[in-house]
C-alpha cells in the first residue's frame, strides 16, 4: 500500500521546518469564531477481549495506530490496530502474541498490551512496537510480575519487540527486547539506532541496539515506572524518578544523572510520584510539554537544551481543584493526550469530575469526563475545545493523543468497555497536510 | 460475531481462592516492618549518586552507629545511625581510584574499609565519631572525617572480605590469594597491613567463637585462621557433602556464638567452632542465599534468589524456615527492595540490609514480635 503521506525523509525535515510559522498563524485565526472539533468513536468491536487503549501513536506513513490490549482477561492479548480513513474504520493489523509465537494459551503471563511503546522510524517506514505485561495466564484470575519472578512456568517470557514495516504491512522481525518483564515506554533514536525504554516492574533503563539487536541494561532507576522517556537534540535521554528528579542518559558518558530539582508539583505534595505521564515535543523540538502520572499535576514546559540542567517552566494545573485532604484516585484525576496539531497548539484532554464544592455538575451530566483542551504555546492562552463522549461509560483517561496526516487528532482511551479510541476532526482551519511531521520518536 | 475468551479456571475453586489470597498478602513482606532509608540527610542532602549506591558493606557499633561503604562507579563511605535524634545516612567521602567496597570492619577506634579499584586492593580508615551528641532535629553539625590509606593488602589482589577479630582489636582480610591482617589499636599513622599465609578468597569470611576466622578452602572445605597465633590451617573443616559451589554467606548469632551459612541449592546449615556443621536445617525458598543476621531471639532473617530476593526467616527454635516475600518499605520512603549486598543486627535486634541496587537505600527490619504463647 502506498504511504499515505507520501513522505520521505527529506520532505519530512523540510515540512517540519516550516511548522512553527504556520502555527503562529492558525493561532490568530482562531481567536475569531467558534469552530467546530467533531468528536468520533472507534471501538474494538472486533478485538472483543479488548479492555484498554495504552498506546496510539501516529506511524512513519502518517496513519494512526493503536493498540486494542486486552489485559482484564486471562490469556488475553492485544492486536495493534489502525484507523483507515477510506472506510472509517479501524482495521486489525494482527494478533501480536501469534506473531511472536508466545499465544495467549500458553499459560504463562501474555503478550497483552503495548503500553506507551509504538516508536516511528521515518527513514525506512518501521513502526516499533514493544510488549507489556499484566495480563493473566489463561487459567489464572490474576498475574503479579513479583510473585510469579521466580516461577519459570508462569512468568512473563519477556517484552517483545516487533518491527512492522508499514511500506509492506508486514512484520519484518521480532525479538525478545526485555527478558522476564515488560517494557511500559519506548523511545526510538532513528539516526544512532537505538530503542531506550524502561522496564517493568524493576525500573531498569534498557537500551536495545537495532543493528546489533542486543540489549544492555543500565540498571535501576527507581520503583515508579515513568511512562515517557523523551529524547533531545543532543541524543540525550530524559525521564523522571520517584521524587520528580529528572533522570538524564548521556550517551558519551554512558551514565544516568538526576536534577539536583524536582519537577513543579503542588505545594501541598512532597513531590513523591511526580513521574511523567505523557510528553509532547514542540514542533522545533527547542522544549517538550509534560504531564505527570500524579493527582493535582501541572502542565510543564522543559527546554532540554538550555543550560547544564533544563529551564522547567510550570504551566499551572491541568485538572480542577479539590479538597487537599481528599484522596482522588489516579483513575479519575488525570491529563494525557499531549500532541501539537497542524495548527501549531498544543492539545490534550484532562479529566474533570463532580465536586460537590469545585465543580457542583446537574445530576444528568456524566459524573467524569474528558475535556479537550487547546493551549497557545506563545501566549499560554488555553480554551476548553470540546469534551469526549464514550457511548456508555466514562472519557476522561486519555492515554495517547496524535495528529495523523489529515490533521486530525486521535487519543486513545480506557477505563470504560468497550474500548477504543476517538478521532477529533479538525476545523477545517486548522487542519494541515502532513501535520504529523516531524515525527514523535516515542510512545 | 466474535466473542470474549473464557477463562479456563473455576474463580470459586479452593485452588483459586488460595492463589489469589497468596497474590494478595504473600507477594511482599508479610510479617515485620520495613523502612527504607535513602543515603543521604533526608530534606537536606542528596543521597550518593544513582550508579555509586550499591550498598556492598555494612558494619555496626554496639551502640547502634552503622558503617557501610558503596561500590558502582566510585565508592563511598558513609555513617549512618537512626536511634536518638538522628535518622541520617552521611556520607564520609570517597576512597580515591575506589569502584568496590568489599569489607567494612569497626575495630579499635576505626573504621576500616577495604576497597578494590584501580589502584588495587586497598585498605582505608576512618575514626568512628559518636552521632548521638548531634541534634538532627535542630541545630545539628558534621565534619566529614578525613580518610586514611593504608596501602594495598597484597600486591595485585582484590581483597574479597574482611571481618574485625576477637573484641574488635583487629582485622582479618582476605585477598584473591592471601590473608593479611591489621592490628586496630595502632595509631591511624602507624597501621600496618601484614600478609600472615597463603589461601584462596572466595566469599564471605566469618570470625568463630574460638578465635578462628573461617573462610572458603579448594575443595569441599574451610580454611581457618587463628588470630591469637597468626597461623593458618587449610581444609580444617570439611564441609557438607552437597554444600556445592556458591558464594560462602554468613550470620552470627552473637548470643550463642553459633554461625549459620547456606550452600548452593539454598540449605541452611549452622556451624559451630568446635563442634562443626550442623545438618540441613531447612531449605530456602530460592538459591542463591544472600546476606543474613540474627536477631537476639536467635531468628535468622536473610534473602535469597537473584535479581529479585525473597526474605526468609528461620526459627531455630521451631526449625521452621519461612518466605517473607519481596521487600518493600512504605515508611521513610516508598520502595521495592530487590537485590541485597549485606546485612547486620542493629542495636535493638532490627536487622538492617544493604541494599546492593542503583540508588541502593539502607533497609531497616523489624522483626515480628513473637505472640506470647511463643514464649521459651
Amino acid at each position: 500500500m502506498q504511504n499515505p503521506s507520501g513522505l520521505d525523509r527529506r520532505n519530512f525535515l523540510k515540512a517540519g521546518t516550516g511548522l512553527a510559522a504556520a502555527g503562529l498563524a492558525m493561532a490568530n485565526a482562531s481567536a475569531k469564531a467558534p469552530e467546530e472539533y467533531g468528536v468520533h468513536w472507534y471501538p474494538f468491536l472486533e478485538h472483543p477481549d479488548s479492555d484498554t487503549c495504552w498506546s496510539l501513536s501516529v506511524g512513519p506513513d502518517g496513519r494512526v495506530y493503536a493498540a486494542a490490549c486486552a489485559e482484564g482477561v486471562p490469556g488475553g492479548v492485544v492486536k495493534p490496530v489502525r484507523y483507515n480513513e477510506k472506510k472509517d474504520g479501524l482495521d486489525y493489523l494482527f494478533d501480536l502474541a501469534a506473531m511472536v509465537h508466545d499465544p495467549g494459551t500458553s499459560g504463562r503471563a501474555t503478550q497483552c498490551k503495548i503500553h506507551y511503546s509504538f516508536a516511528p522510524s521515518m527513514s525506512d517506514g518501521v513502526l516499533y512496537m514493544a510488549t507489556h505485561l499484566s495480563g493473566p495466564p489463561i487459567d489464572l484470575p490474576v498475574y503479579n510480575p513479583w510473585y510469579s519472578w521466580h516461577d519459570e512456568k508462569r512468568r512473563f517470557i519477556g517484552a517483545a519487540l516487533l518491527a512492522y514495516d508499514t511500506r509492506q504491512e508486514k512484520v519484518l522481525w521480532y525479538d525478545t527486547m526485555i527478558p522476564k518483564e515488560g517494557c511500559r515506554c519506548l523511545l526510538l533514536d532513528e539516526e544512532r539506532q537505538l530503542l531506550y525504554s524502561m522496564s517493568y516492574p524493576r525500573d531498569h533503563f534498557i537500551i536495545y541496539d537495532l543493528k546489533t539487536r542486543k540489549h544492555r541494561d543500565l540498571g535501576r532507576i527507581s520503583s515508579i515506572n515513568p511512562q515517557t522517556l523523551f529524547l533531545d537534540k543532543r541524543h540525550r535521554v530524559w525521564t523522571t524518578d520517584d521524587y520528580g528528579h529528572l533522570i538524564r542518559y548521556t550517551p558519551e558518558t554512558d551514565r544516568l544523572e538526576v536534577s539536583p530539582f524536582t519537577l513543579p508539583h503542588p505545594q501541598y505534595q512532597t513531590g513523591w510520584h511526580s513521574v511523567f505521564y505523557d510528553v509532547a515535543p514542540s514542533p522545533d523540538r527547542e522544549c517538550v510539554y509534560a504531564s505527570l502520572w500524579c493527582p493535582n499535576t501541572n502542565l510543564i514546559r522543559i527546554w532540554p537544551n538550555e543550560g547544564e540542567w533544563p529551564r522547567i517552566e510550570n504551566l499551572g494545573p491541568a485538572t480542577q481543584d479539590r479538597d487537599t485532604t481528599e484522596v482522588v484516585g489516579m483513575y479519575e484525576d488525570h491529563c494525557g493526550g499531549l500532541v501539537f496539531a497542524g495548527d501549531g497548539q498544543l492539545y490534550y484532554v484532562a479529566s474533570r469530575w463532580r465536586d460537590p464544592k469545585y465543580n457542583p455538575m446537574s445530576a444528568s451530566h456524566k459524573e467524569r469526563e474528558g475535556v479537550v483542551w487547546r493551549l497557545n504555546p506563545k501566549t499560554l492562552a488555553r480554551e476548553e475545545v470540546t469534551t469526549l463522549v464514550h457511548p456508555n461509560g466514562f472519557a476522561h483517561y486519555v492515554t495517547r493523543g496524535a495528529v495523523d496526516h489529515n490533521g486530525d487528532l486521535f487519543f486513545g482511551h480506557v477505563g470504560s468497555y468497550p474500548c477504543g479510541i476517538f478521532r477529533v476532526a479538525m476545523p477545517a482551519g486548522r487542519k494541515r497536510e502532513n501535520a504529523h511531521l516531524p515525527l514523535r520518536v516515542w510512545g | 460475531m466474535q466473542t470474549k475468551t473464557k477463562p479456563q479456571f473455576d474463580p470459586e475453586s479452593p485452588k483459586i481462592k488460595a492463589y489469589l489470597d497468596d497474590v494478595h498478602h504473600g507477594t511482599f513482606i508479610k510479617e515485620g516492618t520495613m523502612v527504607a532509608c535513602a543515603t543521604c540527610f533526608p530534606g537536606m542532602t542528596t543521597p550518593i549518586p544513582l550508579d555509586e549506591s550499591h550498598i556492598t558493606a555494612l558494619d555496626g557499633t554496639p551502640h547502634g552507629t552503622l558503617y557501610g561503604g558503596t561500590s558502582g562507579r566510585q565508592a563511598h563511605l558513609f555513617i549512618a545511625l537512626f536511634h536518638g535524634l538522628s535518622n541520617v545516612v552521611l556520607e564520609m567521602g570517597m576512597p580515591e581510584g575506589a569502584i568496590e567496597t568489599a569489607a567494612v570492619c569497626c575495630a579499635g577506634s576505626r573504621v576500616f574499609a577495604f576497597v578494590n579499584g584501580a589502584r588495587g586492593g586497598r585498605s582505608v580508615s576512618v575514626p568512628q565519631t559518636d552521632l548521638y551528641g548531634e541534634d538532627f532535629i535542630q541545630e545539628w553539625g558534621y565534619t566529614r572525617p578525613v580518610i586514611t590509606d593504608h596501602g594495598e593488602c597484597s600486591s595485585g589482589e582484590p581483597v574479597v572480605h574482611a571481618v574485625a577479630g576477637p573484641e574488635r582489636k583487629s582485622v582479618v582480610a582476605v585477598t584473591s590469594r592471601h590473608i593479611v591482617t591489621i592490628d586496630a589499636t595502632a595509631d591511624a599513622a602507624n597501621v600496618k597491613l601484614t600478609v600472615v599465609g597463603e589461601a584462596p578468597g572466595s566469599g564471605r569470611i566469618v570470625l568463630g567463637s574460638r578465635g578462628g576466622v573461617f573462610g572458603r578452602d579448594d575443595g569441599n572445605s574451610l580454611w581457618r585462621f587463628d588470630v591469637a597465633k597468626g597461623s593458618v590451617q587449610r581444609h580444617a573443616v570439611t564441609l557438607p557433602k552437597g554444600f556445592g559451589d556458591a558464594p560462602l554467606t554468613w550470620a552470627t548469632d552473637a548470643a550463642s556464638g553459633l554461625l549459620y551459612t547456606a550452600g548452593a541449592d539454598g540449605n541452611i546449615y549452622s556451624f559451630h567452632e568446635g563442634k562443626g556443621f550442623s545438618g540441613v536445617l531447612a531449605q530456602a525458598p530460592l538459591a542463591p542465599v544472600g546476606p543474613m543476621a540474627v536477631t537476639f531471639d536467635g531468628r535468622l532473617f536473610g534473602f535469597c534468589g537473584n535479581e529479585m530476593s525473597k526474605m526468609f526467616c528461620f526459627d531455630p527454635s521451631t526449625g521452621k524456615l519461612a518466605n517473607l516475600g519481596v521487600a518493600a518499605s512504605v515508611l521513610e520512603r516508598r520502595r521495592y527492595g530487590y537485590t541485597f549486598g549485606d546485612a547486620v543486627t542493629g542495636r535493638d535486634g532490627e536487622i538492617v540490609f544493604g541494599e546492593n541496587d542503583n540508588g541502593g537505600h539502607l533497609w531497616l527490619y523489624f522483626p515480628r514480635i513473637k505472640a506470647a504463647g511463643a514464649r521459651a
